[in-house]
């Protein structure tokens, strides 16, 4: 019986810890800043954090411009099919993380540093605070 | 022999020694490994001296704590703390020295954790009387804990869509424009959005750090972007390689007739041209001739036409008069009416 209430209780107990878990990761809990972009396209299938992209750091070095017009990135978040084979070519975040204009490809956890199963979003846009009709763009 | 003999004195004292010398303090061990991120809460790691990070710890027992510091956990505690050549000895005395800085808010913890066993194994209600009185010391020690909690716990109601989840303290803040302070221009750890038990994470630039001195506005990243380049608070490049390259500004004025009763849109090329290229927007998104763009609210609020930027980076449609901002002429109103005549 002891046994039994202990495996209960356990049980409990973990799915306490899974349900607040997946509250964590929803999005909407989160106070992120405006246009923080997580992209989510291929890293949590490679078992990495997804990338979190702060638009409001970049704004303040880089003329939206130099981005979205010399570099080719869309505007659209996880549009670009960015993967770390590109980067290190020089090809978007390539352009600049390259030891060079900024740190480089190596220090990893600096972009790579989402909640883990965070979708590819852009954080606190209006499209994701409306009641999303479905096929709407994010 | 006699060589022989000496060395085996020597060998002798040395494996008699080294324990002595070897074996560091606790505190050695601490302050050249743990304090690492234990002085700080790097990636969570509860810091020396704070009752309330270590009390809930404390709590599931030494054992498991020393199990945690040999083996590693997977919130980001490295076996050892990385440290693989670290004897067992002087992992467990580290610990033992982190605890002892939180002695008082452990027993504390253990106070409150023993009542709940001892009501279960039925002793003598005078063990449990004198038991239930140290709680109440209890209580208000680890009062700190709830509020690193609290960032976490309190935004969850915001999460809901049904109305019913919506408790009574946060009735209004379902509306992303009536985010409280307390919860704009978080730290990264406390946004919601990185992971915490990232090292890379607590590297980040907190925003509040750089938008101390940028102009206010009151939406979006609650800085007035525009006005911080036009104050010259900030130059961002034009060029990614030049930092001397400026920007082609073009000066002019388009002005949006709006059916309805909202002021016309005058939509300014000067303040896109600061930030964007010609090619940014056109053809693609507008196309360059005059009436040849359908925008409606719909389709921005869905991100289409301004809303590609509009709502997502640049200043939210909940700034109506930033664009809306030009007064009807109201010489044409009365024309109607004086046709009627």
């Amino acid at each position: 019986m002891k046994i039994l209430s202990k495996l209960r209780a356990s049980i409990a107990v973990a799915a306490v810890l899974i349900l607040s878990a997946v509250m964590f990761v929803d999005i909407n809990d989160a106070q992120a800043e405006y246009g923080d972009v997580v992209i989510n396209n291929y890293s949590d299938g490679a078992g990495m954090r997804p990338v979190v992209f702060p638009h409001w750091f970049h704004r303040v070095r880089f003329r939206c411009k130099v981005c979205h017009a010399d570099l080719g990135f869309k505007f659209q978040a996880g549009g670009n099919e960015i993967n770390m084979v590109k980067i290190i070519d020089g090809q978007f975040c390539g352009a600049c993380h390259n030891g060079d204009i900024a740190w480089s490809v190596e220090n990893c956890n600096l972009c790579h540093s989402g909640k883990p199963g965070t979708p590819t979003q852009v954080h606190e846009s209006t499209v994701q605070k409306l009641a999303q009709p479905s096929g709407a763009k994010k | 022999m006699k060589i022989s003999n000496r060395i085996s004195v020597i060998v002798a004292g040395l494996v008699l020694a080294l324990p002595v010398f070897a074996q560091q303090s606790g505190k050695d061990v601490y302050t050249k490994v743990c304090s690492t991120c234990h002085a700080t809460g790097l990636a969570g790691a509860p810091r020396l001296g704070n009752g309330g990070d270590w009390a809930p710890r404390a709590a599931r027992g030494v054992a498991s704590l020393y199990q945690s510091a040999l083996t590693g956990t997977p919130k980001g505690m490295p076996a050892k703390g990385g440290h693989m050549t670290l004897p067992d000895a002087e992992v467990k005395a580290a610990v033992d020295y982190m605890l002892g800085s939180v002695k008082d808010a452990v027993k504390a913890a253990k106070a409150e954790a023993e009542p709940k066993k001892e009501e279960a194994k039925k002793e003598e209600p005078k063990k449990a009387e004198a038991r239930k009185e140290e709680p109440k010391k209890v209580e208000a020690k680890p009062a700190p804990a709830p509020v690193a909690a609290a960032p976490a716990a309190a935004p969850a109601p915001v999460a809901s869509v049904a109305p019913t989840e919506v408790s009574a303290g946060d009735i209004n803040s379902f509306n992303r424009l009536l985010k409280p302070a307390s919860k704009r221009n978080l730290p990264p750890p406390e946004d919601g959005i990185h992971d915490p038990a990232n090292d890379g994470t607590h590297a980040l630039q907190p925003p509040l750090t750089a938008f101390g001195a940028l102009p206010k506005s009151n939406a979006g990243n609650r800085v007035n972007w525009v006005e911080a380049i036009g104050q010259k608070k900030i130059n961002p490049r034009y060029d990614r390689n030049d930092p001397k390259a400026e920007p082609i500004v073009m000066d002019l004025n388009i002005v949006r007739e709006v059916k309805g009763s909202m002021p016309d849109v005058v939509y300014p090329h000067k303040q896109h041209t600061e930030w964007l290229d010609c090619s940014n927007c056109h053809p693609a998104i507008f196309v360059p001739q005059k009436g040849a763009n359908a925008i409606s609210m719909a389709s921005i609020l869905l991100g289409e036409k301004c809303g590609v930027c509009h709502g997502k980076v640049a200043f939210p449609v909940s700034e109506c008069r930033n664009c809306h901002s030009k007064k009807k002429d109201i010489a044409k109103a009365p024309a109607p009416a004086a046709a009627a005549k």
